[in-house]
């Protein structure tokens, strides 16, 4: 039974990784971003370009992982969600035309395929990254065997998640995201510039994006359509937490995940996937707003 | 010294202001009156920059803002109090307060000093939130994030209404005392002609987006008040 619920929990720190970011830019910004996969993609691509290229590690790719996803969030906020705010049909539309971008520019190594020229670690096909020895492997406490990268994956979620939790309520930055939250009229005019912390809010949910890639890169093969489903899931995990509730969106992917492993573990995988789905239907229907929304004005 | 010329103003398509010139004297109160929908809360919200778009000149000081973002605006000394309070009610009384102070230029996000003094009741309640706090309460609440800016100009917006009786009097001495003794200017958009002769020293009348008549509260004659103000 407890090994049921560690890959349950190992699925919901999965989940909660990939949705993390989103529940910043959606809960903070009302943008459902539809390249937020994408960078999940692109982080781990930075994976595995910077072994081939750079030579680091899976551990050292991490932070390059973070700064480069960051870096392309930023750009994609400045560049075309900037202009998009409070209209929430055009950004899903804009921002899915990003993801086909990014998606087109992996796959066609940024264009220079055209040229007979070739990236190594880009391109259509599949790309592998792999782990170092230690994260392989399980390990046991009592009877139970536990797969490291699991464990590991679970701990690199529980830190991002605290990390987050301590800039957006214990930091003058995450003061002014949740001002801009609750009231963005109002945080403007005590003089919190609106623009600049959006910029940067989106560019840490894209870094973020980031990390989940480098985090799936060790157990997923990498390849340029591989954050198209994970976007789906990140916004179940939202939805049903309730927008901009952090609290909401790791009970929702703790419970989402559970419900996964445990009805896998008695039957199968496609069958756990249509509870989880009915149960977020039923979540849904019974409270629009999520589990934990926040009571309005 | 705080002077409109010409400014127009909209939310999307609906023009609002239409031509507003004004002048508010620093150091003093003017009253901006007038009847509902004609403008008053939009001459503030212009003011802010709140507005979807505005056209024509606001200085302080000589100096423009009116194509600043609001922010910008809250940094160079202009503070707002809106109708309905909007405070955060899931923050706490603190955090509601320090929100204010990110106008503030020098950087420094404190309790302003005035707080204890004006409002004790909010000082011993710091870590409760915003929310549980009644409709009096949370003006006051307003008015203090306001003050944690260290405005030179503070922008009110009927911060009597809807307020049961017992702090209305309190809040009028508050705001006269942040105008005499703080030396700020206020603007203050009021519907109760006796507090605005009280408190005031200028005036405005509003009607349909146009400043009609202005000057010195001593100008503001029973007639004028019959003809604009009158339901």
């Amino acid at each position: 039974m407890i090994d049921v619920l560690f890959i349950g929990l190992s699925l919901a720190s999965i989940l909660l990784l990939v949705a993390l970011g989103l529940a910043i830019t959606y809960g903070a910004m009302g943008v459902i971003n539809m390249a937020h996969g994408e960078l999940v993609m692109v982080g781990a691509y930075t994976t595995v370009m910077s072994g081939i290229w750079l030579k680091l590690g899976f551990l050292a790719s991490i932070p390059i992982a973070f700064l480069v996803a960051a870096g392309l969030g930023w750009l994609i906020e400045r560049l075309v969600v900037r202009w998009l705010y409070g209209r929430l049909l055009d950004t899903l539309l804009a921002t899915w035309g990003v993801a086909i971008l990014i998606q087109q520019a992996v796959r066609l190594e940024f264009g220079l395929s055209f040229l007979g020229i070739h990236v190594r670690g880009l391109g259509p096909g599949l790309q592998n990254v792999s782990v170092p020895g230690f994260l392989q492997g399980t390990f046991t406490i009592g009877d139970l065997g536990i797969n490291t990268y699991r464990a590991f994956i679970i701990l690199v979620t529980a830190a991002l998640t605290v990390l987050t939790w301590f800039i957006l309520y214990r930091t003058p930055i995450g003061m002014q995201v949740r001002a801009i939250i609750r009231n963005p009229k109002m945080a403007a005019a005590c003089g919190i510039d609106v623009d600049r912390v959006n910029a940067l809010t989106f560019a840490y949910g894209s870094g973020l994006a980031g990390i989940a890639g480098v985090m799936m890169s060790g157990f997923k093969t990498v390849f340029p359509d591989m954050g198209t489903s994970m976007v789906v899931d990140g916004f179940l995990v939202v939805v049903v937490g309730g927008v901009g509730s952090l609290a909401g969106s790791v009970l929702s992917a703790g419970l989402l995940g559970e419900i996964n492993g445990l009805v896998a573990s008695g039957t199968n995988d496609i069958l756990a996937r249509a509870v989880v789905f009915a149960v977020v239907i039923l979540i849904i229907v019974l409270k629009p707003q999520g589990l934990f929304s926040y009571k309005g004005r | 010294m705080l002077t409109l010329a010409n400014v127009d103003s909209f939310y999307g398509r609906s023009h609002v202001l239409h031509a507003v010139t004004a002048e508010f004297a620093g150091d003093a109160i003017t009253a901006v009156l007038g009847r509902n929908g004609t403008g008053k809360t939009t001459l503030l919200k212009t003011l802010m920059g709140l507005t979807d778009r505005m056209t024509g000149e606001i200085r302080i000081d000589g100096t423009e803002i009116g194509s600043a973002p609001p922010h910008v605006r809250a940094r160079s000394g202009i503070a707002y109090v809106p109708q309905g309070r909007e405070i955060i009610p899931d923050f706490t009384i603190r955090e509601n307060i320090l929100m204010g102070g990110f106008a503030r230029r020098d950087g420094r996000r404190v309790i302003p000093d005035l707080v204890p003094e004006l409002f004790p009741y909010l000082m011993e309640n710091l870590d409760r939130r915003g929310g549980v706090l009644s409709g009096g309460q949370q003006q006051q609440l307003a008015i203090a994030r306001a003050l944690a800016a260290d405005p030179k100009i503070l922008l009110l917006d009927e911060p009597t209404e809807g307020i049961q009786p017992n702090i209305v009097e309190e809040i009028e001495e508050i705001i006269i005392r942040l105008n005499r003794e703080a030396g700020m200017t206020v603007i203050l958009v009021e519907q109760k002609v006796d507090f605005a002769r009280r408190a005031a020293m200028g005036f405005a009348m509003m009607e349909k987006g146009r400043v009609i008549a202005a000057g010195p509260i001593a100008g503001l004659s029973d007639d004028l008040v019959h003809r604009h103000m009158a339901v």
